[in-house]
């Protein structure tokens, strides 16, 4: 590397320009740049007189990454420098920037310390010396890595002295920012894996001492910047900023004094000064990271530079206004809604660990469960939970971890949510993480819900992945995004651990999967036949709405049927919170309680309960009070139930439907015969039967994984 | 006589096999305890935080502000000379 170009923007340089041009002439470069943005104050005659190359910009063009990018791009040099108008140079500093790229290769970019002039304040000055010792010792050139590994990995890069490989420059380029430009390509660099490089012999004289209003006006463009570049937003902290402002100014006194010996007076106006510079400041920040909150006439006021737009997009810093423009809207997500979705695209599916010999068979298994966000009553998560309760009970070590995509649950903590299931569902004895932070693997990590599958997927130190599919989640919604990852869900291979044959056939026939089944369970301390009287004209209809598997306005229609038919029938719906309309009279019971249902299974005369995907735990909660059901034929209840099972099936039909029931309600014998029937299913399909079966699944999802040793 | 020997080498292969095997399984039952054990102890601690949970408050975090440990040092500072005051006094009513 031999050639350097040095590039200096000017608008109306002023004063100083001169020195700085003479000053970068003394080092001798190859070339020397002035990018003139229309001056006016003899900033051309000054350049010219410094023999620079003039390129010319009309202001309304300027932008300090796209003007930089642009010029970098008409030099010639292989070392490109960039200075600014009031950065001179100091003896040496061309021949440190040229050493320090000669000696080390992977180095991208580098920066020198920035030297207060003898006129700046105190505040700067110590400052300046102060942050730029961070950087590494006076003597020698420090180096800094992405990972840190050689040093500070901070992204400070500062276009007022800054060198850059042209190779670089090319590869990574500036954004088109209209502020900080030069820190994103810090990051930029680093992330590309080129090292940044602190070169102390590389100084300017270059401080802004700004009036006090001023300088809060640099802070907020300063912050703004830091916010749309690496998302830095300052959090108001109003005590811990009046001490750590106490402490600047303090810190700034017994600095000047050191080198200024100052007397009383001095030191009492110096240190008014400096608690107003720090105070403001981080009002300036505060503000500045919030400035898309601000109306666009104070944003202009607060600005140094004038930008009105809330964003740092292109056109804004070309200078042009777009030709329509909307309300700009800030960053407001700490992370996007289900970002473990792209987290996947870009980091893929981790590798199992390898199958050990005897895995699937040892007595203890240490079960990862992964569950969704849940509500209180979720009949869902109250599935796994007493499941999982009773595979403790055998002996199994089971941990729950939340993924929370949507952040439903956000304000809870790991305890809380702990707490809320054993009060809200049963006394789990597994500690519940939010998160995978503390992941720690498993033999089986077992997904409950399409939301969890690609968290799973990127979860080290596991034997084997299991699927617990209690429904058809793509026919939850509409086609959606969701429904479309719903799908996608089933096709990576997990071992299906389904809730009826009919889930299991999907399973296996549309996708693939290995699949084990288990069957839904009753809770027998809850549903049995209380000791109230059975009428003969109440219908039991699960009316929940809101979940249109349900097929709830099927159930109205064959329900007004039947009231046509028979007049004195008694309806009573449950499981929605809102009443439905209908045409005829019925009683709504709103979001039952288990007793409240288990008294109305007692009551009742026939169970009404639809399900269009798979079947619901209510038909077999009906049976366990020795309530007939009527359900839908071809879906999944035929395969639980059996087509002349204790369950009623009938077609998708209201007035077959209606006949069931009507049926039902008049012949005394087929329903004591359906009645006994269900109590007799019910009390085969305990929870602890289900825990039995999906214990086996587990097994059979490590079986699976273990034939695969020996094979390559 | 070379059959012998192989056959002889065989077992001792099948034998080391078996240690092996042996030490995988204990290593494994080690593992499943460790597993175990450790789910039980942040389960109980689950419990015993759960109101710092309820509250939103992380002690980590909490230490570590500016002038908490001063507080907690001062605090023990003055706690020590109030236990010797109360137990004079104690022992000065019996």
């Amino acid at each position: 590397m031999t050639r350097t170009s040095v590039i200096v923007p000017v608008r109306n340089g002023g004063p100083l320009l001169s020195e700085v041009l003479e000053a970068v002439v003394r080092e001798a470069p190859d070339e020397l740049i002035v990018v003139d943005s229309a001056s006016t104050d003899g900033s051309l005659a000054i350049a010219e007189e410094a023999g620079a190359t003039i390129i010319h910009v009309d202001p309304s063009e300027f932008s300090h990454g796209a003007t930089r990018q642009m010029a970098a791009e008409r030099s010639e040099g292989d070392l490109v420098i960039f200075l600014t108008q009031d950065a001179t140079p100091v003896p040496g500093w061309l021949e440190s920037y040229r050493q320090a790229f000669l000696e080390e290769p992977q180095v991208g970019a580098a920066f020198g310390p920035h030297l207060a002039r003898r006129t700046t304040s105190p505040m700067i000055a110590r400052e300046l010396e102060e942050f730029f010792a961070g950087f590494g010792p006076p003597g020698s050139v420090s180096l800094q890595s992405a990972d840190g590994s050689t040093g500070s990995s901070e992204s400070f890069l500062s276009n007022a002295n800054a060198a850059y490989r042209r190779t670089v420059l090319e590869e990574v380029g500036f954004r088109e920012l209209a502020y900080a430009e030069d820190q994103a390509f810090g990051r930029d660099l680093l992330a590309a894996g080129w090292l940044k490089a602190y070169v102390p012999g590389a100084a300017v004289y270059h401080a802004h001492d700004y009036s006090p209003s001023e300088f809060f006006q640099r802070y907020f463009d300063e912050y703004r910047g830091l916010r749309s570049t690496v998302g830095h937003v300052e959090e108001p902290q109003p005590l811990a900023s009046v001490r750590q402002v106490a402490r600047e100014a303090a810190a700034d006194l017994r600095w000047a004094r050191d080198r200024e010996g100052l007397g009383g007076t001095r030191s009492a106006a110096l240190l008014g000064r400096s608690a107003v510079h720090h105070g403001s400041r981080k009002v300036a920040a505060v503000a500045g990271g919030r400035a898309d909150r601000l109306p666009p006439a104070l944003r202009r006021r607060l600005s140094l530079e004038g930008h009105a737009a809330g964003g740092d997009s292109g056109a804004a810093a070309g200078g042009e206004s777009p030709a329509i423009s909307g309300k700009p809207i800030g960053p407001k997500r700490h992370r996007e809604l289900y970002y473990e979705v792209l987290d996947f695209a870009h980091g893929g599916t981790v590798d199992l660990l390898p199958p050990v010999a005897g895995m699937s068979e040892a007595q203890r298994l240490h079960i990862a469960i992964v569950i969704p966000p849940f509500l209180r009553g979720s009949g869902g998560h109250d599935t796994i939970f007493r499941i999982f309760r009773h595979i403790e009970e055998m002996g199994h070590t089971c941990s729950v971890w939340l993924a929370d995509p949507t952040l439903k649950m956000k304000g809870e903590w790991p305890a809380v949510i702990r707490q809320r299931i054993r009060e809200e569902f049963v006394e789990l004895e597994a500690p519940v993480f939010k998160g995978f932070d503390e992941w720690y693997g498993a033999d089986v990590v077992l997904a409950t819900g399409w939301q969890t599958v690609t968290p799973i997927l990127q979860l080290p130190d596991c034997r084997a992945r299991a699927y617990f599919v209690q429904d058809y989640e793509p026919g939850f919604s509409p086609t959606s995004a969701e429904s479309l990852w719903a799908e996608a869900s089933y096709r990576h291979d997990f071992f299906a651990i389904c809730a009826s044959p009919w889930l299991a056939q999907i399973m296996s026939e549309r996708y693939g999967a290995s699949t084990s089944v288990f069957q839904l369970g009753v809770d027998e301390e809850m549903y049995f036949p209380r000791e109230v009287p059975r009428r003969r004209d109440t219908i039991a209809f699960y009316g929940r709405a809101t979940t249109s598997r349900r097929a709830v306005p099927m159930g109205m229609l064959a329900l007004a049927e039947l009231c046509r038919r028979r007049p004195q029938t008694r309806v009573v719906i449950y499981g929605n919170r809102e009443p439905l309309e209908s045409t005829f009279p019925y009683e709504y019971l709103g979001v039952a309680s288990q007793e409240q249902l288990a008294t109305l299974y007692s009551e009742a005369t026939v169970g009404l309960c639809l399900s269009v995907t798979n079947y619901s735990r209510a038909p077999q909660e009906m049976m366990a009070c020795g309530l007939p059901c009527v359900d839908l034929a071809g879906f999944s209840a035929e395969s639980v139930f059996g087509a002349d099972g204790p369950v009623t099936l009938s077609e998708f039909d209201p007035v077959a439907l209606a006949d069931h029931m009507e049926a039902l309600m008049s012949d005394e014998a087929r329903w004591n015969a359906l009645s006994e029937a269900g109590i007799e299913f019910a009390a085969r399909h305990t929870w602890k039967a289900a825990a039995v079966e999906v214990e086996e699944g587990l097994r059979a999802a490590l079986r699976e994984r273990e034939a695969l040793i020996g094979q390559a | 006589m070379a059959m012998e020997a192989e056959t002889g080498a065989q077992a001792e292969l099948e034998r080391e096999n078996e240690e092996l095997r042996r030490q995988v399984a204990e290593l494994e039952a080690q593992l499943v305890e460790q597993a175990a054990r450790t789910n039980e102890l942040v389960a109980r601690a689950q419990e015993r935080v759960y109101w710092l949970d309820r509250w939103h408050i992380d002690l980590e975090r909490l230490v570590a502000i500016p002038g908490v440990s001063a507080m907690r040092a001062f605090v023990r500072a003055i706690r020590a000379p109030v236990r010797v005051a109360r137990k004079v006094k104690r022992s000065l009513s019996e």
